[in-house]
């Protein structure tokens, strides 16, 4: 099992297409922090508008906990994109170069090939998160250093202190870890359906924007379906920059992500195992 | 000689409150020159907001003051936050320099003490207050209470407690007491992570109350240290 991680992981990383994903989060973090540099003043006080008109904010307000904080909302979207694309191309990328029939001639169950994929998946999408907070963090903080930090809500501002922030971040990244890991079994589910990886990457990104737009409309008509869907609860992670951390509500969203992970990898392998593979 | 005696009474009737009115004047001086004899002051602050739609943890900082208006919070690197004009935060700009207009505004009680008030309305008309009500403890000659009307910025309120530093008219403890405009950022711009109990609280509390509260304490004060107006040039 372990070997045949390796060989998936080998595989993984051999493909030049897996390190554009890492391009792709470094180009979009230094844009941002390029930017915020550049002309950060003007952003923050358009951000501040509604609280400035009757509170003086002084200090460092543009500090790498802020930059990073919007980094990490505007790779929302962004992020389970690039894990679709490995993760989607996990079984349908080995049927359309006619692979799979010949691996699964190997001593390997079918459940722990599925197994075996999902969690190289996993991997990659933790070596890009782990990649995005040494770009995001620790570039952000070196270049614009620390200080408090303020996080901005449709209807509150909360302030954190300086010495409060950095644990949040690690907790948050935790969490972003546990709605990758959801977003790598919906690509793995989608890819044992297809003989090329296309279909499932953009079926994955097709849906996670369809359920995104679900969750952030705020419609009444969304309002009785928006609290069972994954991607209402893929910004959990948000909720460690809140005062006092809902801790709860965090949890509650770790599971919904975690049954639907373990559905989706369910399905994969009942799915998978009644397959006939002709490739 | 009908006429001379509706004139002695008419005298009689008007004498208290002229008298009065000059009282209030000289007692607006007096108290006016008490606070300028402090003309700058470090203070170590601990600043609580209580604002609906804020969640600001307790700030600890130092307070820079120099006679008659400067004034200026360094939280050691980080973000400070204070009700807009600072005029709000000193004691010299609510006793306005120069010739005023005092008004005796009788007697009140606070906290069981009786206390002289006075409307103080400033020569100038191109400032942004355009009346202070101000409670005097005449005993003690301090200000405990002040009510200040804003051309922009609404009426503002705030409580003054002493202890350690009556001498110089300085407060342990001020609180004020803001009006609020409503606070609401577009929810599709910042993708709220929602569903948590906090939150409703937080949105039925601001729908009901548009005032805030802002505590500073002062624990120690140096005064008159000699702070330059260069001191409080913003950097750029």
């Amino acid at each position: 099992m372990i070997a045949l991680l390796r060989i998936e992981l080998y595989k993984i990383f051999h493909r030049p297409r897996t390190y554009i994903s890492f391009g792709i989060v470094a180009a979009i973090a230094l844009v941002i922090q390029l930017a915020m540099l550049a002309d950060g003043k003007n952003f923050i006080g358009f951000a501040l508008q509604g609280v400035s008109e009757q509170f003086d904010i002084k200090g460092n307000v543009l500090n790498g906990y802020l930059i990073t904080y919007l980094i990490l909302q505007t790779l929302l979207i962004h992020i389970p994109l690039l894990v679709a694309l490995v993760a989607g191309d996990a079984l349908a990328g080995e049927a359309s170069i006619g692979t799979l029939r010949l691996l699964l001639t190997k001593p390997i169950t079918r459940p722990g090939l599925v197994l075996v994929k999902f969690t190289a998946s996993v991997v990659y999408a933790m070596l890009l998160l782990i990649w995005l907070a040494i770009i995001a963090l620790g570039l952000s903080v070196l270049l614009f250093g620390t200080g408090d930090m303020i996080n901005l809500k449709s209807d509150a501002f909360v302030m954190l202190l300086k010495d409060d922030v950095l644990w949040r971040y690690f907790a948050a990244f935790a969490f972003a870890g546990i709605a990758m890991m959801c977003v790598a079994a919906l690509a793995l589910l989608l890819s044992v359906f297809a003989d090329n990886s296309i279909g499932p990457i953009i079926g994955t990104m097709g849906i996670i924007i369809v359920l995104t737009i679900f969750s952030t409309l705020q419609l009444p008509i969304f309002d009785a379906i928006s609290p069972y869907l994954f991607t209402t609860h893929m910004i959990g992670w948000k909720g460690f920059f809140d005062a006092p951390v809902p801790y709860d509500a965090i949890t509650h969203s770790a599971i919904v992500l975690l049954v639907y992970t373990i559905l989706f990898v369910a399905t994969t392998i009942i799915v998978f195992n009644k397959k006939d593979i002709q490739s | 000689m009908k006429r001379l005696f509706c004139l002695c009474l008419f005298g009689i009737l008007l004498l208290p409150s002229v008298t009065m009115a000059q009282d209030a004047t000289q007692l607006f001086y007096r108290i006016r020159d008490k606070v300028k004899g402090v003309n700058d002051y470090v203070a170590d602050v601990r600043i609580k907001l209580d604002v609906p739609f804020m969640k600001v943890p307790p700030m600890k900082g130092k307070l820079y003051f120099k006679n008659p208006d400067k004034m200026k919070l360094e939280r050691q690197g980080g973000i400070s936050i204070l009700p807009r004009n600072s005029f709000n935060l000193t004691m010299n700009n609510l006793l306005p320099p120069g010739n005023v207009t005092v008004i005796d505004g009788g007697f009140d009680t606070i906290d069981h003490k009786r206390v002289r008030v006075i409307k103080v309305i400033p020569g100038s008309d191109t400032g942004d207050i355009v009346l202070t009500r101000i409670c005097i403890d005449e005993a003690r000659m301090l200000v405990l209470h002040t009510e200040t009307t804003t051309r922009d910025n609404g009426t503002i309120n705030m409580d003054l407690y002493y202890n350690s530093y009556v001498a110089y008219s300085l407060p342990d403890k001020v609180i004020f007491h803001i009006n609020l405009k409503d606070y609401k950022l577009p929810k599709g711009v910042t993708m709220d992570y929602t569903g948590t109990d906090e939150d409703l609280v937080q949105k039925a509390k601001q729908a009901r109350v548009k005032k805030g509260r802002v505590q500073i304490e002062y624990l120690h004060y140096t005064i008159n240290t000699g702070l330059t107006d260069a001191f409080f040039t913003e950097k750029k």
